[in-house]
Formats: C-alpha cells, structure tokens, sequence
C-alpha cells in the first residue's frame, strides 16, 4: 500500500465567490443566500465572471450542518455563510443529530435554485461536504478527532449517521436534475490528520461511502471528488485510475462534462482550479477496486 | 511517595501520550507530595507538550495528536493553577491571535496558538470569524506585542490589510509586530500589506514571535 500523498488546495484562478461580482449582482445580501432564484442569478454570475462551464452551489460549506442543527452567521457579499458558534461540546452527544429535512429551509433552496438552473440549460455543480467538514461547523474539531482516537466506533457512527445524511441529499439533488455532485471532506485531508487517522478514515467510512455515492451516477450525473480524497482512495488501495478519452485539450470542467455517462467518479483536480486542462486529451477515472 | 522527578516525568508522559484525565489525578498527587506547583508545570506539563511539538515537528505527530495533548496539558494546568503563584511578567512575550472575519478555518491558528504557548507566550485567542476592529481595540486596550492574524479563504485575506492600517491610523501601528499566516497567504502578501512577516506554519510562527520579541 502506498502513502496517502496530499494535494495541496491552490487559489490560483480558484473558482470562488466573488465580492464584486457579488456587489454588480444587485442583489441584496443575506438574501442571496436564502433564496433560490437569487442563489440561481448570483450561482450563474459567479460562473460567467470565471469562465467556468459549471453553476456551483453552494456558496459555502454550512448547508448541511445547518439542516443538522448548526447556528450559521449568513454573511454579505464579502463573506458568505459561516459557522458562528458550536452546538455540541461533547462528541458523544453527536449520535443523537437530528434527521435532515430537505422540504425546507436553506438546504432546500439550494435544492430549488439547482433545479432553476438546470432549467436554464446550466450544467450544476452541488458541493457536498463529508462528515469531518459538516461536523466542525457544529463542534470543534478537537473534539472529532478525540473522540476518533479514544472511541473510534462510536465516531463510525457518527460519520455514518452524517454520510447517510449526505447519501439522502444527493438523491434529492438527482430528483432536482442535479449532474454533477462535487464531494470533499477538506478538514478531514491527511495533511490535517495525519497518515494514520487519514487511512482508518478511509476504512471506518470514505470508502464504502464513495462506494454508494457511486451508485447514483448515471448517465445524468457524475461524482467529482476532492484531489485528497482522490489519493486517500489510491493511498490505501481502494482505487485506481483509468483514462477516458476527451476531445482534445480541454478544461476538466469540460472534461467533466464530456465523459457524463462514460465515467461514473472522477476526482484528479479541483472543481475551483477552472483553467486546469487535460494535456493527455484523457480525464482520469476513479476506479473503485 | 513517589519522588519529584519520578512525578514529573508521570506529567509529562500524560500530556505526550494524551492522557486528559489520568493528568489531573498525577496532578493532585504531585501536589499532596508538597512538590513546586511552577516546576510541576514547566518542568512536566509544558515538557509533555514541549515533546509532542518536536514529534509535530518531525512528521511524527499531527493535529489531531497535538490538540489532544494541549488539552490534556490545559487540564492540568487548570488543576495546578489554584497552587501557582502570580505569573504575570514571567511570558516571553504577550499575542492575541484570531481568524480574520468571514473566515471560520481555524484548525490551523489552535496549532500556532497552542505552540506559541508552549513556547512561553501569554495568548490571547479572540478565536475566528474576528471583525477588523476587535482586533484593533484589543491592541488598544491592552498590552500587547504581537498581532497573529490567519485566514485561509484569499476573499477574507483582504481584512488582514484593513487591520494593519487601521493600527496606522489608530497611531497602534509601532507599539506591536503582525504575523499573518494561512495557506493562501505569502511572505510576498505580508509584505504588500505591511505586516512584520508571514510564517508557513506553526512552527515557523513561533520562530517569527521570538524574532520579534528579541528572544
């Protein structure tokens, strides 16, 4: 088995919300995070003024946490939605999270606004975050990773309880015409945990769960991985690369878009970096083993 | 009874290996021997946490390792705090440290707050997601060396700037140093903004800080 190597998150042309084009939107903030055709306008804005060939949404990672009880401070154009305080201050109350409902709230605008764009002919990008990155916006992070090293299966079952909560969010994202589900699990990356707690991630939870994420892509949608959890997968043999041809050297987003149907899971770039192009005229395949 | 150095070393083990609660018990029976409740800190406590940075340091121990060790160290501090004398003026040097506001990253500024206390200085954490101006009146308002700032988002990195001209224009800007740190940020960055320097990580923070103090 190899090391998991880490891929390191870079900000050159990174696709990210941007004040000004925030600022020219007209639009009126926090409103823009709370209601889908503002979250649509401000989603496809963001995407012009990149140049990129996919609407993000959205413009933060705190939807799930927040549909799990998290207190969220909305933000402005600056700065969007973050976490304002923890809710939970012991790890062994975390199996008692709540179920997510996806009728309303946030999490259900964001829902509305991808079918919005998707109407509009846009190819939609949905962030999902994993378990270690949803529940740092609820309790700090030093409690996870206590309570993965002294109660490592109670933690299983916390990730679980937010990964089938995540697993439940995609397959409401594919019934809002969703293509594209971008996942990542950043605050859980190996250059934070370490090679050892980064690989009984992958065992205790990563790989069974790209193993269903899997399962929802079709012809009509494909799952993007983070790069880290990319070679987490590789790093403990868990997956394997496989080339699919693209049709020249094109921009991995178009790549992406390309290869719908062909390619179930791919995961060698980040969804933000919208200049990386496919030198080899391939995209990468994740291959689950 | 077990000897002083014996208990010391018991300390330390516990803060190196983790050991949150098995510290306060070592704690109590360190200082029911009659032992120096400052020794019992520096010499066991602050040296567990002083050995769990040199295996950070060495790729060996990593986040997750060195947040549980520092908690273990703060509990016993916390138990050995009722015994310790007045330790104001003893520190290398005084920080406030927080996450630049819009930013909630701050897994990365508990690490350089964690160092730096291990290092000797008095941290004051104003935590994450800190609006410009807080940071500007803790300089007022209080006696300060050292202003850390982190973001780790390159559209909050901005309010770094801010706080530095706002200590300009306060007339604060000479009475302390700034640190700025965080992935997207560069020593380049530091310097367009007029910071004092910029460090990669924790450990290079707590070498910048005891550059600026002199130490």
């Amino acid at each position: 088995m190899e090391d998991i190597k880490d891929f390191k998150c870079t900000y050159d042309h990174a696709s990210e919300n941007s004040p000004e084009v925030a600022k020219k939107s007209g639009l009126a903030f926090p409103d823009a995070y709370l209601h889908a055709d503002m979250m649509a306008t401000l989603s496809k804005a963001n995407k012009e003024n990149e140049g990129n060939t996919m609407c993000i949404l959205p413009f933060c990672h705190t939807v799930e946490a927040e549909a799990l009880g998290g207190i969220i401070t909305l933000g402005n154009e600056v700065a969007g939605p973050r976490a304002r305080e923890y809710v939970y201050t012991n790890y062994e109350d975390l199996v008692n999270l709540p179920e997510i409902d996806f009728t309303k709230g946030r999490i259900h605008e964001v829902l509305l606004a991808c079918k919005m764009l998707r109407e509009q002919s846009e190819h939609v990008a949905l962030e999902v975050s994993g378990p270690i990155t949803v529940l740092n916006v609820l309790i700090d992070a030093k409690h996870i990773f206590k309570g993965m090293r002294k109660d490592p299966e109670l933690m299983k079952e916390v990730f679980w309880k937010v990964g089938e909560a995540i697993l439940r969010y995609v397959e409401e994202a594919k019934k809002f015409g969703v293509d594209f589900i971008s996942y990542a699990d950043s605050a859980g990356g190996v250059n934070i945990l370490g090679p050892k707690m980064a690989e009984q991630m992958v065992e205790d939870f990563t790989y069974e769960f790209i193993k269903k994420l899997e399962s929802f892509a079709d012809e009509h949608m494909m799952i993007m991985l983070c790069p880290k959890t990319t070679f987490a997968l590789l790093g403990t043999d868990h997956a394997e690369f496989r080339d699919v041809p693209v049709s020249g050297e094109i921009s991995y987003g178009q790549g992406c878009i390309e290869t719908i149907g062909r390619a179930k899971i791919v995961g060698q770039q980040c969804v933000k970096n919208v200049d990386y192009i496919l030198k080899t005229g391939s995209i990468k395949e994740v291959v689950l083993k | 009874m077990a000897t002083k150095e014996e208990l010391l070393q018991k300390l330390s083990d516990c803060v190196f290996e983790m050991e949150d609660e098995e510290v306060v018990d070592v704690v109590k029976e360190y200082i029911n021997a009659g032992y120096d409740a400052q020794e019992g800190m520096l010499l066991g406590l602050v040296d567990g946490m002083k050995r769990a940075s040199a295996m950070y340091e060495e790729g060996e121990y990593f986040v997750p390792e060195l947040m549980i060790c520092s908690d273990a160290m703060y509990a016993g501090i916390e138990e050995l705090q009722k015994y310790l004398p007045n330790t104001e003026g003893l520190s290398a040097g005084k920080v406030v440290i927080g996450v630049i506001e819009g930013d909630t990253h701050d897994i990365g500024k508990n690490l350089v707050r964690i160092m730096l206390e291990t290092g000797g200085f008095e941290v004051h954490d104003l935590g994450r997601d800190v609006p410009v101006e807080v940071f500007v009146n803790y300089v007022k308002e209080n006696d300060v060396d050292i202003v850390a700032i982190s973001s780790l988002m390159t559209t909050t990195m901005p309010g770094m700037e801010a706080v530095v001209n706002r200590l300009k224009e306060e007339g604060l800007r000479d009475k302390v140093k700034v640190m700025v740190g965080g992935a997207p940020v560069s020593s380049a960055f530091a310097e367009k903004i007029g910071a004092d320097g910029y460090s990669r990580n924790a450990i290079e923070a707590v070498e910048l800080a005891k550059n600026f103090i002199g130490a």
